[in-house]
């Protein structure tokens, strides 16, 4: 398990193994031989171990496959999860089908998968000819996340609320752009009618930049801007005194993340995770590395003493659990009230207030019991899909330019944050407060992802805390299966905004403490640079 | 690809474990499984003359049926109603047909769920009818996917299906007519986009799959992957969703609302046409065209009697979806109800079973025998 330091594959190779099959076996010149490391993951096919799923790895289906070592009985809960997963949520009241309804009555989209296109990253928005801007609507998988601006918070404690983000007054800390038919009083208006709008609209747009590479070469990057109007606590003409547009409310965008080998990374040991912290860079080697501490809700819901642990999972790991991820995002994104988080989302806000009077409070967050909108029954099973999703396996592992980029990108320090490789706990654990499935268990993964902060530059940064994550940080994005993310949607796009079409722009936009490892890759030749995007690409 | 890879890895191992000089390295004997087949020509003939020719279709569909539903805010009669529900129904068709392959621009620009969001929401339809917004195409494509696409037109056109799938042209109001046209015109201009991606611009879809070692696809073996989960995603969708969630497990708990297209009672020529449009990607030509390479001609190289039980599999699943409505023709959302009917019910979600199975077990296993 202790698997820190990488293993290599020590190799004394005659040039490179095709010059060992080309000139047999008889040459007895040793004039030349070079003495290649290769890392230990160059040629590891199964990314998520025994979890690992190779049939559909070439295709869009990559990451929609259960996991192949599930039982009959796992294997029914995780295809249960599968069809929650694309549950559309309806309007209430639903008298054909009152577990379907309670959607909003505002949220950013009404099924998971609108988010996770195909258990991937969604489309990016692209700006249609002639037009400037969009409206994010049903087509968006991206939402804003919003503070107020509070500085840092160092230690999380019961005296400042564990660090969690203080929300903005009528809004909350989370934008929903979209809504029921009736969520605005303005819906049927005779001008500028609101119908399906939420607490505001929000446009984007994007900002060009150039990157040139010293060989002459360049690329042209681009950046999402975000324009909110229509927000629900003023009129038209007053939109500046809106609170979510004063000038100390922070905004932070947040695009969909692919949602497969996610109950693999919550068994990894805390311990090995903290091991490779290095909050002020001991090493010097210019990259620190820091836990996010976070609110846990299932900590908080069986009142443990310190309701705060590690956070795994989200842009900024501000999650705990797939379980507190799944949940929050039912409930915030969609709307639909759970067990875990049981108040809707805007809960005791004047849009909340006006929205319930107006339609005869006929959607309260709860169902005709009392009760959440969603049981416990289908809270599990779509925490389960998600826990238990298959990592894809790799393509094109003995390709000469994949071989070759492997070695560059431990050679140019990428897996300083991007961790190989990790073994996964074994015995009686929990994940999300149950115990965990054994598929998961003593699994030997690649996901190249430390779960650590980095300090990414002010060119990604989105200036907005997140738990003891400051306005810098981002939470290492695992790499397995990203090689597939375009086969899986051909419009998504890369980082926490989407900004990136491909893996060079997203390499490009790291700065910070990825700042050296960009500078020698763009150093690099252009055939050199390409091996090692085709490694990542084979991931 | 996958043995040929295999056969590199164990290759080297040998040379490096046995030594050189070692005579042993002559044991990676290929399994009598594998087989050779050139895909090209099945690639490209499913992408130009399956999948664009059929989004090709769609789109003309799409037009004739925009300017059907024209004429009818124009010129309400009881013609012009019955000629703007055939249009719908011929437009129908080709997207059932299409989604056999489900994957690429159809998805990624979300033009699915445009079109084809199901359940639709009755409830802000009527609000969205008794208000008073003015309805052109701007307005209709801002609104959720459950109020506008192929369902709430065909309610607007068919009417609620419960006693029957007429509509008379009295029955029918003047909004409803307007809010028609208007999302039948936006529902055309996602028909032409999803057209345009497959054919138009230096990221054209088809180009893709044609042309691999791209940003999507590595190989010709990655396209024919997606080529055969496509197939098991429409079986899979038809015997498992479509047909078997309103079934449900007995009369008394059938579903009615679950039922597709349940207003037109053109459920069993949906799920029909969904299942061709599986043999159309499996033989590689539409019904009645000449022979062309498919999926068939790719198992067929492998193992010729896998191929002809696959091709009878699909006949005898097509046969048994027609044969639910029975002698008294009995549309899909009461045939659930019928005892006798439920029997041929049960029979054709076998039937899509075993063809599933086959595909999944033997077809895409194939993949890994395939000396690319």
């Amino acid at each position: 398990m202790n698997i820190f330091t990488q293993k290599k594959q020590y190799l004394s190779l005659i040039v490179s193994l095709s010059a060992i099959l080309l000139s047999g076996c008889n040459s007895g010149s040793s004039d030349k031989k070079t003495v290649i490391e290769y890392p230990g993951y160059t040629y590891i096919e199964k990314l998520g171990g025994e979890a690992t799923a190779v049939n559909a790895s070439h295709s869009g289906h990559g990451f929609s496959t259960p996991m192949p070592t599930l039982n009959a009985d796992e294997l029914e809960k995780h295809l249960a999860g599968d069809a929650n997963f694309e549950t559309a949520f309806t309007t209430a009241p639903n008298s054909e089908h009152p577990e379907l309804d309670g959607v909003g009555p505002v949220f950013n989209n009404q099924d998971c998968n609108s988010c996770h296109q195909r258990d991937g990253r969604p489309s990016t928005i692209t700006i249609p000819e002639g037009k400037n801007r969009v409206l994010l609507g049903s087509s968006a998988g991206i939402f804003l996340r919003m503070s107020i601006d509070d500085g840092e918070c160092a230690e999380p404690s019961i005296d400042n609320n564990y660090c969690k983000n203080e929300g903005v007054p009528g809004f909350g800390d989370q934008l929903f752009h979209r809504g029921v038919l009736r969520a605005r009083a303005e819906w049927d208006a005779a001008e500028d009618a609101l119908p399906f709008i939420g607490q505001a609209n929000v446009y984007l747009a994007y900002e060009y930049s150039t990157v040139n590479y010293a060989d002459g070469s360049s690329v042209e990057l681009k950046k999402p801007v975000f324009t909110i109007e229509r927000p629900y606590d003023v009129t038209a003409e007053n939109r500046l005194d809106s609170a979510i547009l004063q000038a100390d409310v922070r905004y932070s965008p947040r695009n969909g993340m692919p949602v497969f080998g996610l109950g693999l990374l919550e068994l990894i040991a805390e311990a090995d995770i903290l091991a490779l912290a290095d909050e002020n860079d001991a090493d010097s080697d210019g990259i620190s590395g820091r836990p996010n501490w976070v609110f846990d809700a299932i900590k908080a819901r069986d009142n443990g003493p310190l309701p705060v642990s590690l956070g795994r999972f989200g842009w900024k790991a501000n999650t705990p659990s797939v379980r507190t991820q799944s949940l929050g995002a039912l409930r915030g994104d969609m709307g639909i009230t759970n067990p875990l988080f049981p108040d809707e989302s805007i809960a005791n806000t004047a849009l909340h207030e006006s929205y319930l009077a107006r339609t005869g409070y006929v959607d309260t967050g709860a169902d005709e019991n009392g009760e959440p909108e969603a049981d416990q029954a289908f809270s599990d099973e779509v925490v389960f899909y998600a826990e238990t999703l298959a990592v894809p396996g790799r393509r094109n592992i003995n390709d000469e330019s994949v071989v070759a980029g492997a070695v560059l990108f431990e050679q140019i320090n990428c897996t300083g944050c991007h961790q190989p490789d990790f073994t996964t706990l074994t015995g009686d654990v929990k994940l999300g407060g149950v115990d965990a499935p054994d598929t998961l268990k003593g699994q030997h993964i690649y996901p190249f992802t430390d779960m650590l902060l980095h300090d990414l530059g002010e060119s990604l940064a989105d200036n907005r805390r997140d738990f003891t994550a400051n306005g810098n940080e981002w939470k290492t994005r695992p790499l397995w299966g990203i090689g597939l993310t375009k086969t899986v949607n051909p419009a998504a796009g890369f980082l926490h905004d989407g900004r990136a079409d491909n893996i060079e722009e997203a390499i490009l936009w790291h700065g910070g403490e990825a700042q050296q490892s960009t500078d020698d890759f763009m150093a690099l030749t252009p055939i050199d640079r390409q091996s090692l995007i085709d490694f990542v690409m084979s991931l | 690809m996958l043995l040929k890879k295999t056969l590199i890895a164990l290759t080297v191992s040998t040379l490096l474990l046995s030594g050189c000089g070692s005579s042993s390295s002559d044991n990676t004997t290929v399994e009598e499984t594998s087989f050779t087949f050139d895909s090209t020509e099945l690639i490209t003939n499913l992408t130009n003359d399956v999948i664009v020719e059929g989004y090709e279709t769609l789109n003309t569909k799409a037009n004739a049926f925009f300017l059907a539903t024209q004429n009818l805010v124009n010129t309400p009669t009881d013609e012009n109603l019955l000629a703007a529900q055939n249009a719908w129904k011929a437009a129908r068709e080709p997207w059932e047909q299409g989604e056999s392959h489900i994957f690429g621009p159809v998805d990624s620009l979300s033009i699915d769920p445009h079109l084809d969001s199901w359940p639709l929401n009755t409830n802000d339809l009527q609000s969205l009818l008794d208000g008073t917004s003015t309805f052109s195409a701007d307005f209709i494509s801002l609104l959720n996917d459950d109020v506008q696409g192929f369902h709430t037109m065909e309610f607007l056109l068919f009417g609620d299906g419960v006693a029957d799938n007429e509509k008379l042209i009295a029955e029918m109001t003047l909004r409803e007519r307007e809010y028609l046209s208007a999302t039948a015109e936006v529902f055309q201009g996602y028909t032409q986009d999803l057209y345009d991606a497959w054919v138009s611009g230096d990221d054209a879809y088809q180009d893709k799959l044609l042309t691999v070692d791209n940003d999507i696809y590595v190989s010709q073996l990655a396209v024919v992957e997606e080529l055969i989960n496509g197939m098991i995603g429409i079986v899979d969708e038809v015997g498992n969703g479509k047909i078997a969630d309103p079934f449900s497990e007995s009369a008394a708990t059938a579903d009615t609302s679950l039922v597709e297209s349940q207003y037109s009672w053109n459920s069993l020529t949906d799920f029909t046409d969904n299942i061709i449009g599986v043999q159309n990607v499996y033989r590689g030509e539409f019904d009645g065209a000449a022979d062309k390479t498919g999926i068939i001609d790719f198992v067929h190289a492998a193992d010729s009697t896998l191929a002809t039980r696959v091709d009878d599999e699909i006949t005898v699943a097509i046969a048994a979806i027609i044969a639910i409505a029975g002698e008294n023709e009995l549309p899909f959302r009461q045939a659930i109800s019928n005892t006798e009917a439920r029997v041929r019910i049960q029979a054709a979600i076998d039937a899509l079973a075993t063809l599933q199975a086959s595909l999944e077990n033997d077809v895409l296993t194939l993949l890994n025998d395939w000396e690319v």
